[in-house]
């Protein structure tokens, strides 16, 4: 039993990374219609981005989250202005393949400025380890399980109360309506983007805390596709309960199961769930006219 | 002025060309890549091999992404299960190599049923991760079912004989590449203009309204898996031919990525397109090494150990550029120099 508690609460920690990055993942798709492939990629750049201020500047950890995030909105906007905008127009199919070029240049990219070793991210939350009853987890770990509570409520807020989050909203409902009720449709995109840097950024802080700020990194991108698949691409907070039961699957099925599952058990899960409900646990299936 | 721009009867529309011109100019290129061995020195002929490897499977991925309209991230998967099928059946069981390779189309066509079955209710980005989450079970199949394909040890696959060609000599090897992909090229032609074909470019452009004009979507998109993953398959078993040591670790996401890079970068469903992104993708680091010889010691040495980076990144940005600046891809460039000299001096 303790075994089982202590793999479920590891599941849920690195669930709750996935997760975020699914949110990140359905916040694109829902108000552009575009999955963007490059998204572990970004969380890497704001990631590699937040270490370097950290070690370099010295940054208390309270100062160092408020950086990051201007730091990865900056990066976001940049990257949909020099790479998305002027794809606009365009069928959905070549945004998305543009994505996939922008991943793998923005893999090497880091790799070649920052160096292929890994580096641990010392910036971190006071260390030691936390008994809640059988559970043991350390302090990095429940921050990280923290962190997605707080995506999450604060995706959900915005979302429902801003006038932004509405707007953006709206935009993903109809965007001709949408830039007729005076929605400035073309910066909704860039907003978007910049959203979902700073989410999975954080995720990615949270990772490297965690574990390390390591080259591979972007994989945690492709591992939270099932996440997003599972919730529903179009529904930010599916997405993320999503991530949480991707990640105790997987803890599970590596416990339980087999080595090396870990890996490929939630693309299983949504082969599996796409063939009963194609449009995932929580999207919306779509009706198409001709 | 040669217009060729006039068909009169439906069997020139159908036919793969009615043009004679082309006809002899394709023969011309036949007979100068079979007299490639006497003239070019081996590093140059497996370079050739390689290229024609990766033409064989982006034909393969271009009938199904650029003919169906089917995105595919899982080149890698079916690239592998061709590969070890080929290199299991000859280390382990001793079979011929010429029925090893044709078994290293079947088994992939087999398998890609598994995908092309959820594919029939899934469209563009969904289907996309699910042939993704097939190249990783693979992989992860071949990793751990360690009584069936060695593991992490390998399949060492040596001193073949394939119809009296050695394979051993980089000579033989490239010999049964080039005819393979002559085979394969004529196929998939012969393929895309028929009803199957046809088929195909419906259900991209359209496939509720394709569904609508009679087509069977279940019949036609198992087909175009079946067919693509043959194809992807038996490049995998030319790869098992060319690496004698087969491992699992090169099939991994970007092997997939480079593969769809070739597709984009040739031209969405076009069969020359899909030999020009081969072409194009294999030699651009190899063009890369070259140009990096040329700059100064000091940056070379810095630059040479991030090869594997540099490759990355050239097919990244070449992807975002290319759909860019020409979505048609290579051969739409092609066909706009084309119509220039056709037209000139009338061209714009």
């Amino acid at each position: 039993m303790d075994l089982f508690l202590n793999l479920v609460a590891s599941g849920l920690v690195i669930g709750s990374i996935y997760g975020i990055i699914a949110i990140a993942f359905a916040i694109i798709f829902k108000t552009t219609g575009v999955l963007n492939f490059a998204q572990g990629e970004v969380m890497m750049l704001v990631a590699y981005t937040s270490w370097s201020l950290a070690t370099s500047l010295a940054l208390p950890f309270w100062l160092l989250v408020p950086v990051t995030i201007l730091a990865a909105a900056l990066i976001g906007v940049v990257i949909e202005f020099v790479f998305i905008r002027p794809m606009s127009g365009q069928p959905v199919f070549s945004i998305v393949m543009v994505t996939i070029g922008l991943a793998i240049t923005l893999r090497s990219l880091i790799i070649m400025i920052w160096g292929p070793d890994a580096a641990p991210f010392d910036a971190s939350v006071e260390g030691g380890l936390i008994e809640i009853g059988p559970v043991v987890l350390f302090t990095e770990q429940l921050f990280a399980l923290l962190l997605f509570c707080a995506v999450s409520a604060a995706v959900y807020l915005f979302f429902r109360f801003t006038r932004i989050g509405i707007a953006m909203r709206a935009t993903a409902m109809d965007e001709t309506s949408a830039l007729l009720m005076g929605v400035d449709v073309r910066r909704i995109s860039s907003l978007a983007w910049a959203i979902a840097a700073v989410v999975s950024g954080l995720a990615g802080v949270a990772f490297a805390v965690m574990f390390a700020r390591a080259p591979d990194m972007w994989f945690q991108g492709l591992q939270s596709f099932p996440a997003a698949i599972l919730g529903g691409l179009d529904s930010p907070l599916g997405s993320g309960a999503g991530g949480l039961i991707i990640g105790v699957i997987a803890a599970l099925s590596e416990g339980y199961i087999g080595h090396g599952l870990k890996e490929i058990s939630g693309f299983i899960v949504i082969i599996i769930v796409l063939m009963i409900r194609p449009y995932g646990l929580f999207g919306e299936k779509e009706l198409e006219r001709v | 002025m040669r217009t060729r721009h006039f068909v009169e009867t439906y069997e020139k529309h159908v036919s793969l060309s009615h043009n004679p011109v082309t006809w002899s100019w394709a023969l011309v290129l036949v007979l100068a890549l079979a007299q490639l061995p006497m003239v070019a020195s081996s590093y140059v002929l497996s370079l050739a091999t390689t290229v024609g490897i990766a033409a064989i499977g982006a034909i393969g991925l271009n009938i199904l992404t650029g003919s169906t309209g089917l995105i595919s991230l899982g080149q890698a998967g079916f690239l592998a299960s061709g590969c070890y099928t080929t290199g299991l059946l000859i280390a382990d069981y001793n079979w011929p190599p010429e029925l090893a390779l044709l078994m290293a189309g079947v088994v992939p066509a087999l398998l890609s049923l598994l995908v092309g079955v959820p594919s029939l209710r899934l469209k563009g980005l969904y289907l996309a991760i699910t042939t993704m989450a097939f190249s990783f079970i693979v992989t992860h199949f071949l990793l751990y079912a360690e009584g069936i394909t060695h593991g992490p040890y390998g399949v060492r696959v040596e001193d073949l004989n394939f119809l009296g060609l050695d394979l051993a000599t980089t000579r033989g090897l490239y010999t049964l590449v080039l005819v393979t992909a002559i085979l394969v090229t004529l196929m998939a032609l012969n393929i895309l203009r028929t009803r199957v074909g046809r088929a195909f470019t419906a259900i991209r452009d359209h496939d509720i309204a394709a569904r609508v004009m009679g087509i069977s979507l279940v019949r036609y998109k198992l087909v175009a898996f079946m067919v693509s993953s043959f194809f992807v398959g038996i490049a995998g078993g030319l790869m098992a031919f060319q690496f004698r040591f087969i491992n699992v670790d090169i099939f991994n996401v970007l092997l997939s990525i480079e593969a769809l890079a070739m597709v984009i970068v040739g031209g969405l469903g076009s069969v020359a397109g899909a030999i020009m992104g081969a072409v194009f993708i294999v030699l651009l680091p190899e063009a890369t090494r070259e140009a990096l010889d040329l700059l100064p010691t000091g940056v070379n040495n810095m630059l040479s150990t991030y090869i594997y980076e540099i490759r990355g990144l050239l097919t990244g940005l070449t992807i975002i550029i290319m759909l860019r600046i020409k979505p048609q891809g290579l051969v739409g460039l092609w066909r706009d120099v084309q119509r220039y000299w056709t037209q000139w001096p009338l061209s714009k």
